[in-house]
């Protein structure tokens, strides 16, 4: 029994959350008039940009890995 | 007996769906573990991740202006109707911090004669309505609870900033933050600071609260008042309202305020 899932499959997964999450934060934004979804907006905006740092620390991980190996 | 809203029927089932999406995803984890599944893992990942965002990004209480609007409306009608009687016919000034103890409060004094004069501090108390020296009203502001909403929204306290800050800060919290309008631009020339609001939710309101005497130019509507206790404290100076007008197609509200002291 092991997880199946690889580093590089959760970063994609990251990268790929974090991009549909930002979008929809974007959009939902008063400047783009999507103003009556009636949600959190400031929480889906954190989650979003939780997404992305996750996905830049994957990244920062798997750089640090190129430049000791 | 009182049933359900389907709004509320809405928010519930929306938290039903974001727990069955987590168990269901929790589930597909752990058999992605026992099979080695890697399409497991995505999926049961994806759906966890999603029933836990629709827990999280609760839902927010929206009301109808229309609904905002007539609360508000009989208690102005009623200060307009007192400050007739009274007989109060000066210009209403709005009094910085400086005439208060409590930095949340605020005061706006009508004067009773035509010429405003701008009170002594020592004239004026937060405990009494009538000051005889000069003769005028002290009164709450009816903006008073919207410029404290401001301050938290923005995490400080006006008194502490100037006008520049205002400026810089007051667009945002009104388009993004609040969602009170559609624009904000505030500008200063001379003694007369320019308040523009584009397409706000009370521009119903506003059009209602210009039928009565007394208020607009004078006191103001709640949102022409919060905006003028919020001057106010952050030039420290006292603010009365010189103009208030609407565009014909009445998207578009311009306040003058007038810097008392300089």
């Amino acid at each position: 029994m092991q997880f199946p899932l690889t580093f590089d499959d959760i970063s994609l997964w990251l990268a790929i959350t974090a991009i549909i999450l930002l979008i929809t934060a974007e959009l939902t934004s008063p400047h783009y008039g999507q103003v009556n979804m009636l949600i959190d907006k400031r929480r889906l905006r954190t989650t979003a940009l939780i997404m992305g740092l996750l996905f830049m620390v994957t990244v920062a991980i798997r750089i640090y890995g190129i430049i000791t190996s | 007996m009182f049933s359900k809203t389907p709004k509320r029927k809405r928010a519930a089932s929306e938290r039903i769906s974001g727990y069955i999406l987590a168990l269901v995803g929790t589930l597909a984890l752990i058999f992605s573990i026992v099979y080695v599944s890697s399409i497991l893992a995505f999926i049961g990942l994806g759906l966890t991740f999603w029933g836990a965002l629709l827990l999280y990004l609760k839902h927010e209480r929206h009301v109808k202006s229309k609904l905002l609007d007539s609360t508000a409306l009989s208690s102005l009608e009623s200060l307009s109707k007192i400050i007739k009687e009274l007989d109060y016919k000066g210009k209403a000034i709005y009094l910085p911090p400086k005439y208060q103890r409590d930095p949340k409060s605020g005061i706006v004094y009508i004067p009773k004669k035509e010429e405003s004069e701008i009170p002594p501090v020592e004239g004026i108390s937060e405990q009494k309505t009538f000051s005889k020296n000069p003769q005028g009203i002290c009164l709450t502001p009816p903006g008073l609870s919207l410029t404290n909403l401001f301050e938290k929204e923005l995490g400080t306290n006006f008194a502490r900033t100037d006008l520049a800050y205002l400026q810089r800060n007051m667009p945002k919290l009104f388009i993004e933050n609040l969602e009170i309008a559609q624009d904000l631009q505030i500008e200063k020339e001379n003694n007369i600071v320019s308040v523009t609001i584009v397409d706000s939710v009370y521009k119903d309101f506003c059009s209602e609260a210009r039928k009565l005497q007394n208020i607009c130019g004078s006191i103001g509507c709640p949102l022409c008042s919060a905006i003028a206790c919020a001057l106010a404290r952050a030039t420290g100076k006292t603010i009365n309202i010189e103009k208030d007008e609407t565009s014909e197609d009445n998207k578009t509200i311009n306040i003058q305020y007038k810097i008392l002291e300089e």
